[in-house]
């Protein structure tokens, strides 16, 4: 069970071909990013967690403006630190890979804008999800003003029970009939 | 915290939204028997025991107690039972899929071996198909350098070059149905023994390989050159099968580009009107996770705060728009005819220009040399010339007639493949009108227009390498080399307008597509060409461009391209079927016979000797294929089948609006029940508190339900 940070096995290689949309070649490289992430001591531990500070260094990541919930989704931390064991980070990238399905991707999307964890974006998620688009900084953001009429806007198109928020089956019916999504949710190392 | 704000949204997503008022009547009646909160129904305790949160939230779940844990479990074995879909297709981290997996296994056992050696067989059928696909789509070239180029200039650009790629697979294609067809025969049975053999004489000169003449005129480039060879049955002849030939690739061209454009199209009608989902698009689509440039980031961020403002500038211009006066809406109208009137005197113009330098360039063909060459090329001169300033003046001239963004884009664009096509179309009617002097009447007059379609597109693609190392380069070089001077500062950054590029593709294959009837080899050197073209402009994005201010939704873009193409393809197939159909008039003149149709046949009777070569009830078959009684019957068949398709999808129209309707309703008795059970939860709690107070000492120790 688990990698040992140095070399991965056979049978681990072609488990983690049953389980992800990586190909062996991408696994392969995966594991020597990761490697790469890993102090000296920590090379030869098993099962070893990086944590999210070193993670968020990876050139992939660093302009992403979601990088830090990516790391909370992705993460099995008991901590709920945002910390990555290599299998995680396979995970982070079969979901982000070419040829995961529609329906793995937009859940994954929903529960990386899910902001508070609560299961459902509402009103503050949706503030900061505009927020994490625009930039933070005070000058780029929305006025309140034009956030309100924005928020509206989304809420009244996306929002088929007329709840006020947007749950997981009204996201994944907006993003099913997005093109554009498939091609843009994709990180390849 | 968020709830003022809330309700003051809500109010006016119901003044924004009249048409849906009547929806909304029967959740207000609900709500007003409510208090406020009742929005916030997700933040009560019950909300978390809801199954679709449980189904959402398996990992948090699973940390919150054995005994929801294994409901979870419990619930995602249910599931397994039923979907036999592979592992990875689960929403689970790796451990939880290992666990899936040993589940199934157990399961596996139970269900006896044939099953099992059936489930087996079907997942290594899929593993395979897998693979073949993942070979397949790793055989397209340039993964690298889209994946390269997305990453600075996002999915706007990269949708360029992958219908630059498109382009050159339907290229290739093309060449193969040619060398199958044309280019194999000849070269095995041979041609005719009059005809004039391949040798490059002294009087050819390097100049011929622009103007396509001379040496290429004798060369398998042209028509004239495919004769009537030692193959010759009444079914298999060389006439018939340059025919067919010509006629599977045009063919074969529309029903792809037709494919291309309805899958495009599917999903942009579904972005329409009734399902306007823009602005979702916008926010939970927006961000393109390819992109690991630190500075692309940062555009990336400014395009989508720009795109946002434009959208809600927009929405208030069209509220403003409504509150035009009258003497305003007539200043506008004055002001929008008065641009169309000049953008038609432009594209008047334009188009005398294109006619006067094609009559020029009929006059000029005596002597030899550079001039001639220069005359020779003047038209396409003259049309690439057109079609690089005009699209930029109505670019300019649709900023003042005061659209709004979108349209004043969409405008221009418009205007411009009017522009090119119409163009290209007034040159190719006068090229194939034109007096037959003394001398043409000797040369093969195919070859001639031959001539021509290989001079455009030759044309064509000097202009592109000239645009490129002669105009961008010497511009970004300027820029870095002096970033001061008054020459950088007046040229300003470069950035790569997509669609007038693809204007450029479009207009390429669809004179590849004209020409293909008069020189075979076109799809060969159109080939050669773009896959040039393609290095040419991905040198001049990565080296000399910097990203644009403005990106283009790659869906969007992607059917208006094709939707181009299929216009060319129209085009192209009217102006071929009329020039032959000229062709066949003239023949009676006396011309010079060449190519594979001679003695008195044309395209429009070569399949005649075929047909009377047959068996009398084939004979008959296809004749009846051929007449109005056929054609009669296939129309009703189609109107009928049609017709249960228009009908079928306003049937699941209804039934949509109905399940919204059934979705507000449900939703609202959640929001009802789950309000009641609150009240209900506080008197009990309340009831309890009043004797525990008395009773017991501790108030702590309530019951929880």
């Amino acid at each position: 069970m688990g990698t040992t940070a140095s070399q991965l096995g056979k049978d681990l290689l072609s488990e983690y071909q049953e389980l992800t949309f990586l190909t062996k070649q991408e696994i392969l490289l995966a594991q020597k990013r990761f490697t790469e992430l890993l102090t000296k001591d920590e090379k030869n531990l098993p099962n070893t967690r990086v944590p999210m500070e070193r993670i968020l260094t990876l050139p992939e990541l660093k302009s992403n403006p979601f990088r830090k919930r990516i790391c909370h989704v992705f993460s099995t931390s008991e901590q709920k630190d945002g910390s990555l064991t290599f299998e995680d980070f396979l995970d982070l990238l079969s979901a982000f890979s070419d040829s995961a399905t529609l329906e793995i991707k937009s859940h994954y999307a929903f529960r990386i804008f899910d902001f508070d964890d609560d299961g459902t974006l509402d009103y503050g998620d949706l503030e900061k999800l505009v927020n994490c688009l625009t930039g933070e900084t005070d000058d780029t953001r929305l006025t309140t003003e034009e956030m309100r009429q924005l928020i509206g806007n989304i809420l009244e198109e996306s929002d088929i029970d007329k709840d006020g928020t947007v749950n997981l089956s009204e996201f994944q019916h907006v993003i099913s009939r997005s093109p554009d999504f498939v091609s843009s949710f994709k990180i390849v190392l | 915290m968020f709830h003022a704000e809330e309700e003051v949204q809500e109010d006016k997503m119901e003044e924004l939204n009249p048409g849906g008022l009547m929806r909304l009547l029967s959740e207000e009646s609900t709500q007003s028997t409510l208090s406020s909160d009742s929005c916030e129904y997700y933040q009560t305790e019950i909300f978390d025991q809801l199954p679709s949160i449980q189904a959402i939230r398996p990992a948090q779940a699973n940390q919150g107690g054995p005994e929801s844990g294994e409901r979870t479990s419990y619930g995602a074995l249910s599931r397994d039972k039923t979907s036999t879909q592979p592992l990875r297709n689960l929403v689970m981290c790796i451990q939880g899929k290992r666990d899936a997996r040993d589940r199934r296994k157990m399961q596996r056992n139970n269900i006896g071996f044939w099953e099992s050696w059936r489930r087996s067989q079907s997942i290594n059928a899929k593993r395979i198909w897998a693979q073949m696909g993942g070979a397949l789509s790793s055989l397209l070239p340039w993964r690298r350098t889209l994946h390269a180029i997305e990453g600075r200039f996002g999915v706007g650009v990269k949708s360029y070059f992958i219908f630059l790629r498109y382009l050159i697979c339907l290229n290739l294609l093309h060449c193969a149905l040619i060398s199958g067809f044309i280019l194999g025969p000849t070269a095995y049975y041979g041609r005719s023994k009059n005809s004039v053999p391949l040798r490059f004489e002294d009087s050819d000169s390097f100049l011929d390989f622009f103007l396509g003449s001379g040496y290429l005129d004798r060369s398998p480039v042209f028509f004239g050159f495919y004769t009537r060879g030692s193959l010759d049955k009444p079914c298999l002849n060389t006439p018939l099968l340059y025919f067919s030939g010509i006629l599977t690739i045009l063919l074969l061209s529309l029903i792809m580009v037709v494919r291309r454009t309805i899958v495009g199209y599917k999903h942009t009608w579904m972005l329409g009107k009734r399902y306007s989902t823009n602005v979702c698009y916008k926010i939970l689509c927006g961000w393109d996770f390819t992109i690991h440039d630190p500075s692309a980031a940062a555009l990336k961020r400014s395009f989508i705060r720009n795109d946002l403002k434009l959208f809600l500038d927009e929405q208030r211009f069209s509220m403003r728009k409504g509150q035009r006066t009258l003497g305003q809406k007539m200043r506008l109208y004055i002001l929008r005819s008065t641009l169309n009137l000049i953008v038609l005197a432009l594209l008047g113009g334009a188009f005398f220009l294109i006619y006067y330098a094609t009559i020029q360039s009929q006059k000029e063909d005596g002597d030899n040399g550079l001039v001639s060459l220069l005359f020779q090329y003047l038209p396409p001169i003259t049309i690439t010339f057109v079609n690089l300033v005009l699209p930029h003046i109505f670019r300019k001239i649709s900023s003042f007639e005061d659209y709004s963004f979108t349209t004043q884009v969409n405008v221009t664009l418009v205007r411009s493949i009017f522009l090119k096509l119409a163009s290209l179309g007034i040159y190719l009617f006068f090229v194939f009108n034109t007096e037959e002097t003394q001398q043409s009447l000797l040369q093969c007059r195919p070859n001639r227009f031959g001539r021509e379609m290989y001079k455009l597109c030759i044309f064509n693609f000097l202009a592109t390498f000239c645009n490129a190392f002669l105009l961008s380069f010497p511009r970004k070089l300027v820029q870095e080399c002096c970033p001061t001077s008054l020459l950088a500062r007046m040229s300003g950054k470069q950035h790569f307008l997509v669609p007038f590029n693809v204007l450029d593709l479009v207009y390429g294959q669809t004179v590849s597509w004209v020409g293909v009837y008069y020189c075979p080899l076109l799809p060969l050197i159109g080939t050669v060409t773009m896959t040039v073209t393609f290095y040419i402009k991905k040198f001049t994005v990565l080296r000399c461009c910097v990203a644009e201010q403005r990106t283009f939704r790659a869906s969007n873009s992607s059917v208006l391209f094709h939707f181009m193409l299929l216009l060319g393809l129209f085009m192209a197939a009217v102006t071929l079927g009329f020039n032959l159909h000229q062709q066949e008039v003239k023949t009676k003149l006396n011309t010079v016979p060449c190519g594979p149709f001679g003695n008195g046949e044309t395209v429009f009777n070569v399949t005649d000797t075929c047909v009377k070569s047959l068996p009398r009830l084939a004979q008959s078959t296809l004749r009846y294929l051929a007449s109005e009684a056929f054609a009669l019957p296939l129309i009703l068949a189609e109107i009928i089948i049609l017709t249960s398709y228009v009908s079928r999808s306003r049937a699941n129209q209804r039934a949509i609006e109905r399940l919204k309707d059934m979705l507000v309703m449900s939703s609202s008795d959640k929001r009802f029940l789950v309000k009641e059970h609150a009240t209900i939860l506080k008197k009990k709690k309340h009831n309890h508190r009043a004797p525990s107070a008395t009773v017991h000492e501790n108030p702590s120790s309530t019951p929880a339900d």
